[in-house]
């Protein structure tokens, strides 16, 4: 239990550090190495939990997919995130005193608070000796969840046709090879004979 | 193994199966024929609409509570469903003129429809949530979607930056929710409040104020309003329009289904947000209209004050006033059809035109649009016995029922104060010279179609509102279990 | 349905001409309008004999409108001794203008749009006299009050005429907040909006009171005075009364028409017909009669120095509607109903008859530029003459019959307003019977003062134009003998039955005929002396009213800028409307006439505007700032809230 215990407030803690470090970070690049790093915590937060399923995802997904991309885009771009941020300066003090306005409350909620009467368990979780958690979830994902599971289907697919509509382009005088067509010639349409005719050349 | 009954979310699913296939037959065909294939979506939207009203006609809860279907769904379904539809018809010579001709328009148009569906039966704070981003991810996406114009994508980038912002705090209210009831199923959530005898801890009530900002955002009421003015006239005409019709009947019917379906006993408190929000919404939108110059900021901020409207009947929380605000999106919705069949009217030298003063002298070169959009112009100012004058009724007098008479008052104060812009509009329209007219040719087929039929229903609403005073007041029973 | 003809005829008639005009061309819709609103004098006729003559009072139901709840409307038509007389009244009187317009606006290049708006208004007159309820009351006073401005802005191209037909809808939209306000009010005290189950409880209410943001008005005062805000506005009574002037810049028949026959007495017709709420608020009556009287004698020493021949006409109109308010105020509904009918006979004839003589003028309004043509169109002459015998309370004529019996029933009311209205009333009468002959006299005595080129064309009207003219003058001869027995006389209470309520203890027009002689002759002597004195100024010595308006150009200027003040009423009975009016008000200064456009609203609310406008930066982070600002004030609100 102390293990348990201590990994997790270490887990907590660096999650929430290098969540301020991603924000405050000069440079762009620190800013999405920490965002890797907090993805790793959270993920270990999950395997704490006993959702290991969760953790692997969260690693496979935001960290080698989206936010590898987030690095190929912010040292791709040439954005003087400097620049950017001098302009916010003179935000700070309404923006800290809205913060702290909000953080204040939250805090009065968090130690005020009455949680759920049964907590948050209403749909308990199967001992991990009877059933892995990967099938767990699949077993609701298709069958009390599938409506909302075809939905977020739904989601995604509007995601693609989106980032298709608004990148793709078409652009003129590029050529392509179109295997297609080169298989289809035929000796008429591309062989020409030519008669040359002495000193002359083609 | 038991089985899933689909049959209630058969409108859902064919909206999504034939949304795939219009994709298809788009890929396919390629973009020369994205006319027929908008017609083919303008089919598809209205056989669901057949769908709709076939379907079951009583309260259906189906896939373990997260879908429940009922009149008011149905009622709120139809309107939508032939609010999608009309913004393809306005859009069909538009996207051709001015290069928006991609056979994914009227696709995202169907898909974000699907949304709408979604969010409209949502009976779950999960189910909520997706059709949610559903419904705005595709308008995010049409909203950009003139992407060579720098004005089209600034607004799709704003739209969706604010709208990330706002489905954070709704996600962040559906969470404190959650972890006060312990449940995301609205029944659920309802008997939790029920079982705390109406006592809504603060987390709860914390978790409704977030909630009801993320809701507010979609329905642009004031303060989270600001996206509205610079999205409505950056994005391309037609899709301002589809943004000004089908998913605010949407966003509305979904902040009423959450406010009165699991937080129904808590009406005391979530009131004052919507009385805070709707006297907000209705004085920005007739105070700020007035210096507009350009037509498109000028609805956009006349939206925003019919928003507030819409919310003076939610803010009452009786059954007379969510048939008030069922009316009044009614009505709203073909007002703003015909506006908006107007303004893509609107050309100079094959040009599309937008400024207010463009319109001086319309009812010399163009008298029946002149009419028309005078109509509407004098039914959004709620003259009777035009049709918008019974959508101010029936909400004030629910406030009035509900003994929120400041709210009343301040309402029809703001109207006497909008009535002004929307005359004015009516003054240059009958009594400016023109310096450049409108193109003759300007005025398709659809869109005077689409001017005339919202003409004469707003004109003979008063002659015959039965049906739609009968079917809203069915709709509101519903939320209403005795 | 015989009963409901006359109220829906014309709407038929609108709708053909309105939509078909282009089709059926301008002789087709003034065949079609003028055919159906012949049909519903007829009908109307009908409808007079059978319920107010023969006492067959009913409801026709003709459908269900809007039920929610208690709020039950239905559009019907409610027939007793009140509507029926107006239905007669305004029927026939619409009948005649219409057929006069065919000849007056025969060189109009829209003849059927004008033809559809004069046949839509008279629709929703019927349907505001014909009402059951509240709310339908309000259908038709919205429908005529923008009919009306359609019609005031008939002329588009002119300018005048815009700001006129604006102005107009403007000062009515001031009137008919108070009048929604009331409406509301009544929905809220009563909890119905039929007139039947109102009037059956307003007994129950008397000294109740409303409790609004903690301070607690008087019910019934505080009903009746919203809804006589309406009835101000319309009917156009001191403070909201500018709108009327200016509206003489719509075509002639509609000036007959609306702004002196049938709209403006709307108010009137209102307050008798509320006149079971009105008797238990005396308060509130004593308001309508203060208003009423000033009103006239206001509008009648204005109309002295007025040189436009309509807006002369137009001012009386005015005075005259101030004579009827005072007698609905000292509880004498009858005689005002009885006026408000003789009335529409003679004004209508006057305003078309100004309407022939600016015809055979060449379009000349301006009373300077007229004068010696009673030679050349006697008839019209004649007719005018008529008209004015009847506007002074000269006997035989209508007015006589009808003015008489409401300063009677003033003096006899025997309370201070009452006799306020009395004597302003009288002094009035003598002012009426001074302009109107002065009317005549410049526009038909003394030199001719037009150019050639006009006297040369001066000619008499057409018959078309000519014969409704003989029909409104019989009427402006006979209507007062012929309807004093009925309407004020001994057959009064079995005509009337419970159409108009009086209090044993008001009954007003009872003690008109028991007062001392001389009030009976004080109408008819101050007639006479206001005819001598403009005979006098005007034909035996024409440079007198030069003189004295040297003499005393102060209290001319005031009287020719029609006051300045009106402001200072307006703050003293508009009250409840008045901080919605501020920003009108306010932006007419010294000329307060001129001010009133639309411009005060804007003027206040632009400020509001621009710092609205200036909010929206276009920078995304301002807008994610508003939307944390909002969050965290409506979380911070809910905090306090739950801390206290």
């Amino acid at each position: 239990m102390v293990i348990q215990a201590l990994s997790f407030s270490l887990f907590a803690l660096v999650a929430v550090a290098s969540g301020v470090m991603v924000i405050t970070a000069r440079n762009p690049v620190h800013s999405v190495l920490f965002l890797i790093l907090a993805f790793f915590n959270a993920a270990g937060l999950f395997v704490l939990m006993g959702a290991e399923f969760l953790a692997m995802i969260l690693v496979i997904v935001y960290v080698g997919a989206v936010a590898v991309l987030f690095l190929f885009v912010v040292m791709m771009l040439d954005i003087n995130f400097a620049r950017m941020r001098q302009g916010l300066l003179r935000y700070v003090p309404i923006g800290a005193a809205i913060g702290l306005i909000l953080m204040a409350e939250l805090v009065l909620i968090i130690t005020s608070w009455i949680g759920a009467p049964d907590g948050a368990q209403t749909r308990p979780m199967p001992p991990i000796s009877e059933m892995s958690n990967t099938e767990a979830l699949g077993r609701i994902l298709y069958t009390d969840y599938v409506y909302l599971f075809q939905a977020s289907g739904m989601v995604l697919l509007v995601a693609m046709v989106g980032a298709i509509v608004l990148t793709l382009r078409q652009r003129g005088g590029v050529r392509r090879q179109t295997i297609g067509t080169q298989v289809a010639r035929t000796k008429a349409e591309s062989v020409e004979v030519v008669k040359v005719r002495t000193g002359s050349g083609v | 193994m038991t089985s899933i009954p689909l049959m209630p979310a058969l409108p859902e699913i064919w909206l999504a199966a034939a949304g795939m296939a219009l994709l298809m037959i788009g890929v396919f065909r390629g973009d020369k024929h994205t006319r027929s294939l908008s017609w083919l979506s303008v089919l598809v939207l209205l056989v669901a609409v057949f769908l709709v009203i076939n379907g079951a006609s009583g309260r259906t809860v189906a896939f373990g509570g997260q879908f429940v279907t009922d009149a008011f769904a149905i009622f709120v379904k139809v309107l939508v469903l032939l609010g999608s539809a009309v913004s393809i018809v306005l859009a069909l010579d538009y996207i051709e003129r001015e290069d928006m001709g991609r056979f994914e328009y009227p696709v995202l148009i169907v898909l974000a429809t699907l949304g709408m569906l979604v969010m409209v039966s949502a009976n779950d704070l999960i189910t909520l949530y997706l059709g949610l981003e559903l419904q705005s991810l595709a308008l995010y996406v049409v909203a950009a979607f003139q992407r060579d114009r720098i004005r089209s994508t600034e607004a799709g980038l704003k739209y969706f930056v604010l709208g990330a912002l706002s489905s954070g705090m709704l996600l962040y209210g559906c969470s404190l929710i959650y972890g006060s009831t312990g449940a995301t199923g609205f029944e659920a959530i309802a008997q939790a409040v029920a079982d705390n005898e109406g006592a809504a801890s603060i987390g709860l009530v914390f978790g409704i104020v977030f909630l009801a900002a993320g809701l507010a955002f979609k329905v642009s009421a004031v303060p989270f309003h600001m996206w509205t003015p610079d999205v409505y006239e950056g994005a391309p005409t037609p899709v301002t329009a589809l943004f000004a019709i089908a998913p605010k009947a949407a966003a509305i019917a979904l902040f009423v289904r959450v406010m009165i379906g699991p937080f129904g006993e808590l009406v005391i408190d979530w009131r004052p947000i919507l009385i805070a929000i709707s006297i907000g919404s209705m004085g920005l939108g007739a105070v700020a209209a007035i210096n507009q110059t350009n037509i498109k900021r000028l609805l956009a901020y006349s939206s925003i004050g019919n928003m507030g409207y819409a919310l003076v009947g939610l803010a009452a929380g009786t059954e007379s006033g969510i048939r008030g605000v069922l009316i009044y999106m009614a009505i709203y919705l073909v007002m703003t059809a015909g506006s908006f069949a107007v303004v893509l009217s609107m050309r100079q030298g094959g040009k599309m035109v937008e400024g207010i003063s463009d319109l001086a002298g319309l009812s010399k070169t163009h008298p029946a649009m002149a009419l028309a959009f005078a109509i509407f112009l004098f039914s959004l100012a709620g003259i009777p016995p035009l049709a918008g004058f019974f959508g101010k009724l029936y909400v004030f007098l629910a406030a009035v029922e509900a003994g929120l008479y400041p709210l009343a008052v301040i309402g029809v104060l703001a109207s006497v104060v909008g009535a002004y812009y929307y005359l004015r509009i009516i003054k240059i329209m009958y009594f400016d010279e023109a310096k450049e007219p409108l193109d003759k040719d300007a005025i398709g087929r659809s869109i005077g179609t689409v001017q005339a039929v919202s003409a004469i229903l707003i004109l003979l609403f008063f002659v015959w509102p039965s049906p739609v005073l009968t079917s809203a007041a069915m709709a509101a029973r519903a939320l209403f279990p005795a | 349905m015989l009963h409901a003809a006359p109220v829906f005829l014309p709407l038929l008639g609108a709708i053909i001409a309105g939509f078909f005009g282009r089709l059926i061309g301008d002789r087709g819709s003034q065949l079609v309008t003028c055919g159906c609103m012949v049909l519903a004098a007829i009908t109307g006729a009908y409808v007079f004999y059978d319920v107010a003559l023969m006492g067959h009072t009913r409801t026709v139901e003709i459908a269900s409108w809007i039920v929610s709840g208690s709020f039950d409307v239905t559009w019907s038509v409610r027939l007793d001794a009140l509507s029926a007389t107006m239905i007669g009244m305004i029927s026939l009187v619409a009948c005649m203008i219409h057929i006069y317009s065919c000849g007056y606006m025969a060189h109009d290049a829209s003849i059927p749009r004008f033809m559809a708006y004069l046949s839509l208004f008279t629709f929703f007159m019927l349907m505001l006299v014909s009402a059951d309820n509240f709310v339908q009351l309000f259908f038709g006073w919205e429908g005529v009050g923008l009919a009306s401005y359609l019609l005031i802005g008939f002329w588009y191209h002119k300018p005048s005429a815009n700001a006129a037909a604006i102005k107009a809808f403007i000062v009515n939209r001031v009137g008919d907040f108070g009048f929604a306000l009331g409406i509301f009010a009544v929905f809220m005290v009563y909890d119905s909006v039929g007139f039947d189950a109102v009037f059956a409880a307003t007994p129950g209410k008397v000294g109740t009171t409303i409790n609004f943001l903690g301070w607690n008005f008087d019910t019934l005062t505080t009903i009746c005075l919203l809804l006589f805000i309406g009835a101000m506005g319309k009917s156009a009574q001191l403070g909201l009364h500018t709108w009327l002037p200016d509206a003489m810049e719509g075509p002639t028949p509609v000036s007959a028409l609306i702004h002196a026959a049938t709209m403006v007495t709307a108010g009137v017709f209102m307050v008798c017909r509320l006149s079971p709420m009105f008797e238990y608020a005396p308060t509130a009556l004593a308001v309508v009669t203060v208003v009423g009287a000033s009103t006239a004698i206001f509008a009648a020493t204005v109309g002295l120095t007025q040189y436009d021949i309509k807006r002369v006409i137009a001012y009386s109109t005015c005075s005259q509607l101030g004579y009827m308010f005072f007698a609905a105020g000292v509880s004498a509904y009858s005689a005002a109903m009885f006026h408000l009918i003789t009335h529409a006979f003679f004004k209508a004839l006057l305003f078309l008859g100004a309407g022939s003589v600016i015809h055979a003028m060449s379009d000349e309004q301006d009373m300077r530029k007229m004068g010696g043509i009673w030679k050349l169109i006697p008839v019209t002459y004649a007719l005018m003459w008529i008209g004015n015998l009847a506007l002074a309370g000269v006997p035989p004529f209508a007015g006589f019959f009808s003015k008489d019996i409401m300063l009677e029933a003033a003096y006899a009311a025997h309370s201070g307003v009452g006799m306020y209205a009395f004597v302003m009333g009288t002094f009035a009468a003598l002012l009426t019977a001074f302009y109107s002959w002065r009317l005549l006299f410049l526009t038909f005595h003394g030199a001719p003062r037009a150019d050639h080129h006009t006297m040369e064309h001066v000619h008499e009207s057409p018959q078309i134009m000519l014969a409704p003219l003989y029909v409104l003058a019989i009427g402006a001869v006979i209507a007062g003998f012929a309807l004093n027995g009925l309407f004020v006389g001994d057959g009064r209470a079995s005509f009337w039955g419970n159409a108009i309520f009086v209090l044993p203890d008001h009954d007003t027009v009872e003690h008109a005929h028991h007062v001392p002689l001389w009030v009976k002759l004080a109408p008819t002597v101050a007639a006479v002396l206001g005819i001598s004195g403009a005979y006098l100024a005007y034909i035996v010595s024409p440079e007198m009213p030069g003189r004295m308006i040297e003499a005393f150009r102060g209290i001319w200027l005031f009287l020719y800028n029609k006051w300045y003040f009106d402001e200072l009423y307006d703050f003293l009975f508009v009250r409840p409307a008045f901080w919605l009016g501020r920003g009108l008000w306010k932006g007419g200064d010294g000329a307060v006439i001129d001010g009133l456009g639309p411009d005060g609203i804007a003027a206040t609310t632009i400020a509001a505007a621009r710092r609205a406008g200036r909010l929206q930066t276009g920078y995304v982070y301002h807008y994610a700032f508003a939307m944390l600002i909002g969050v965290v004030i409506l979380a911070s609100f809910y905090l306090y809230r739950m801390g206290r």
